[in-house]
């Protein structure tokens, strides 16, 4: 077990105002409201759900790069989730982080030489032969050629961009890699190129992934198992072909569904998709009772709105139905 | 039947850039038809020459000396017309051994004529609905007050009372919850896919001939998008509108298009009916085509959890135009046979089947 998350919860302080204090509460935004799950080595776990819904918190509270408010985070045996930054920094070389954001996370006034030569060194005291001979051995790893180094990021193509933010993630020698939206913002011939990279690092390098997308084919094709999230919670986890075949929770069927049925003009529409639900933006401040999906849920319409679904003393939590399948629902399908 | 709603013939936009002294070659040479009530999708990844293609026919190209050549036919009920019309007396183009070395413009004279040809029919004939909704809509304008301009703009309806009941009437063809709320909602407070459905709605608004909806879904989260998908496939068989689809997302595509073009570095390299191009029959496409269609994840690979068939290498570079096709340097189906051909001359489009055109060597005689 490389790590184990429990409860984790991370609430944001909603800063409303120039006179706080007049205010008579303070304002929390629930980002990650309860989440546990576990990474064995070598495994990638999946991380889907839609935009907002805490993917990425989770990602970043993971790495301790954001202080989670409660809950615990064991990575390697070492409970990291109160760890002083001292002692966390020997541990940060075997964690790093893929960042979503290309341009915002290489430093656009460094050469890519220089942005890898810095995360070599910062852990590790070398000589300029042989961070010269990481360096090669990094582009290596993830294919990219040699004359790309006196690059600026910005002359980098996407592929190229991405390749370089992998290379820096190995440097410190990570073996534990939260990879937020990698093949994102990437045209699909070389999504599929990012794809195959990450597999084949982790078969040489022996990597685990926490692979954070909404991009449900990939999810399902580079993951063992996935976790599927919806406004702050994980509502169903498990293997990914079982997600993806034998979804249980009402949510997941309509992510997997509008997939499918766009896959082809003439697929029957899913029952389930016939009734979307009316979309809101998130909305934190009126916190819903009960199960956060009920409000979009066909499964609560076509039940005829149970009062269990909403009640805030019924909330459902996640509960194993055989085959290390979970499903936070009252009625899984 | 009859003729195509828009005909595109050989249209090519060029910029020009002064720093690397070169043209940015970003459509060059893209020939397409769309028929009335038919949607049409263009594919292809980013660079490709989607964007500017729309852009070029919407006449919303001005940035900086830019040569843009060929023939856009538009014809409407009043005739028809050519969205090129005389634009290339407004450039003079200085040339070096067979270089283009420089480039004067007449930009004032330049955009008066655009203007001239393109005040009836953009807005009004053309619709376009962009990639990022909240930035396309004003900020400061409610979305309801936006469409019942857009409405008394380009309708006979100029009543402001009468407007309004029509954009509100549109507001529920959208299938937007509590149009009445919504009427007077900024674009800030909307979420991504009812920003994206008011833009729909203003777009249809004033009942367009021919609708370009560049990447509509991008940017969508994948239910919202299964939404929009669902609504544009809706309103394509209840107004019989032809659409310009433009679309990286081959699932998107598939679901909406009667015709498909895919584009690669700036020209089109096939172009047909959508169940040939994207059906299963691989023999019988572009190899950039058939790699594309690969590249995604499909039920077999999901099965086998085995790799991705990539393709190699990045595309190509806009200034630097390899002289043979264009796809050369990527192509995994290059045989010794056509190897010399590849690389020294592009190929043209040639009909493989009815309405089918394909630009490669491999389907040579």
């Amino acid at each position: 077990m490389i790590l184990e998350v429990t409860n984790l919860r991370k609430h944001y302080r909603q800063r409303a105002g120039i006179f706080p204090a007049l205010r008579s509460r303070e304002r929390f935004i629930p980002a990650v409201d309860g989440v546990s799950f576990c990474l064995e080595e070598h495994e990638t776990v999946g991380l889907v759900g839609e935009s907002g819904c805490g993917k990425t918190t989770i990602g970043r509270a993971i790495l301790r790069l954001t202080p989670a408010t409660s809950g615990r985070i064991v990575f390697d045996g070492h409970d990291i989730t109160a760890m002083s930054a001292r002692e966390l920094r020997p541990l940060r070389s075997q964690m790093q982080m893929i960042f979503q954001d290309l341009d915002a996370a290489l430093n656009p006034k460094m050469r890519v030489r220089a942005i890898l030569a810095e995360a070599i060194t910062t852990h590790h005291r070398l000589s300029d032969g042989e961070v010269a001979r990481r360096i090669g051995e990094l582009l290596e790893q993830v294919n990219l050629k040699a004359s790309k180094l006196s690059n600026f990021p910005r002359e980098l193509a996407g592929g190229e961009k991405r390749r370089v933010g992998i290379a820096r993630a190995l440097a410190v020698g990570a073996h534990f890699i939260v990879a937020d939206e990698p093949t994102s913002a990437l045209d699909v011939s070389i999504q599929a190129q990012v794809v195959n990279l990450l597999r084949d690092l982790q078969r040489q390098l022996g990597l685990s992934y926490l692979f954070i997308s909404h991009d449900l084919e990939v999810v399902q094709l580079i993951s063992r198992r996935v976790a599927v999230m919806y406004l702050g919670k994980i509502v169903e986890m498990g293997l990914a072909d079982r997600i993806a075949r034998a979804a249980r929770h009402p949510y997941t069927h309509l992510l997997w569904s509008a997939l499918v049925e766009g896959q082809s003009k003439e697929a029957s529409h899913a029952p389930l998709n016939t009734r979307t639900g009316a979309w809101e933006p998130f909305d934190f401040e009126r916190p819903v009772s009960g199960c956060r999906f009920a409000p979009r849920c066909p499964v609560y319409e076509a039940r005829g709105r149970p009062a269990v679904c909403t009640d805030a003393a019924t909330e459902p939590q996640l509960h194993d139905i055989g085959g290390r399948h979970y499903v936070a629902c009252h009625f899984p399908v | 039947m009859g003729a195509p709603l828009l005909e595109i013939e050989n249209l090519r936009t060029y910029f020009h850039s002064r720093s690397k002294r070169a043209f940015i070659r970003a459509v060059d040479g893209v020939t397409m038809a769309i028929a009335r009530g038919k949607t049409l999708s263009v594919v292809g990844e980013s660079g490709s020459g989607k964007s500017v293609t729309a852009l070029s026919i919407m006449g919303l190209l001005n940035a900086g000396p830019g040569v843009i050549s060929g023939k856009i036919a538009f014809r409407t009920d009043g005739g028809e017309r050519n969205l090129l019309h005389d634009l290339e007396h407004y450039v003079t183009l200085g040339e070096q051994d067979g270089r283009i070395m420089e480039v004067s413009k007449d930009e004032a004279g330049w955009r008066k004529q655009v203007e001239r040809i393109m005040a009836e029919v953009r807005g009004k004939e053309i619709a376009m609905i962009f990639q990022n909704p909240k930035s396309a809509l004003n900020p400061f304008v409610t979305v309801g007050h936006q469409i019942t301009e857009a409405i008394r703009l380009h309708t006979p309806t100029k009543d402001p009372k009468e407007a309004k009941e029509r954009s509100l009437d549109w507001l529920e063809r959208v299938r937007m919850d509590s149009p009445r709320l919504r009427f007077d909602d900024y674009p800030y407070g909307l979420s991504g896919g009812m920003c994206q459905r008011a833009m729909i709605a203003m777009a249809l608004s004033s009942e367009p001939a021919l609708l370009i909806a560049d990447e509509p879904t991008t940017g969508l989260d994948a239910t919202i998008q299964a939404e929009i998908v669902g609504l544009l496939a809706e309103l394509k068989s209840e107004l019989g509108i032809a659409t310009l689809l433009i679309s990286h997302d081959i699932r998107v595509v598939s679901r909406l298009a009667d015709a498909v073009a895919v584009m690669y570095g700036g020209t089109v390299v096939e172009y047909g009916p959508a169940p040939e191009i994207l059906g299963a029959r691989f023999g019988l496409k572009h190899p950039y085509t058939a790699a594309l269609l690969a590249s995604r994840p499909s039920a077999q690979n999901v099965e086998e959890k085995g790799g991705l068939p990539a393709i190699e290498g990045e595309v190509p570079d806009p200034i630097d135009v390899p002289r043979g096709c264009r796809f050369y340097a990527r192509c995994n189906r290059v045989t010794e046979d056509i190897r010399d051909a590849c690389a020294r001359h592009e190929p043209a489009l040639k009909e493989l089947t009815p309405g089918h055109h394909v630009r490669c060597w491999l389907y040579g005689d």
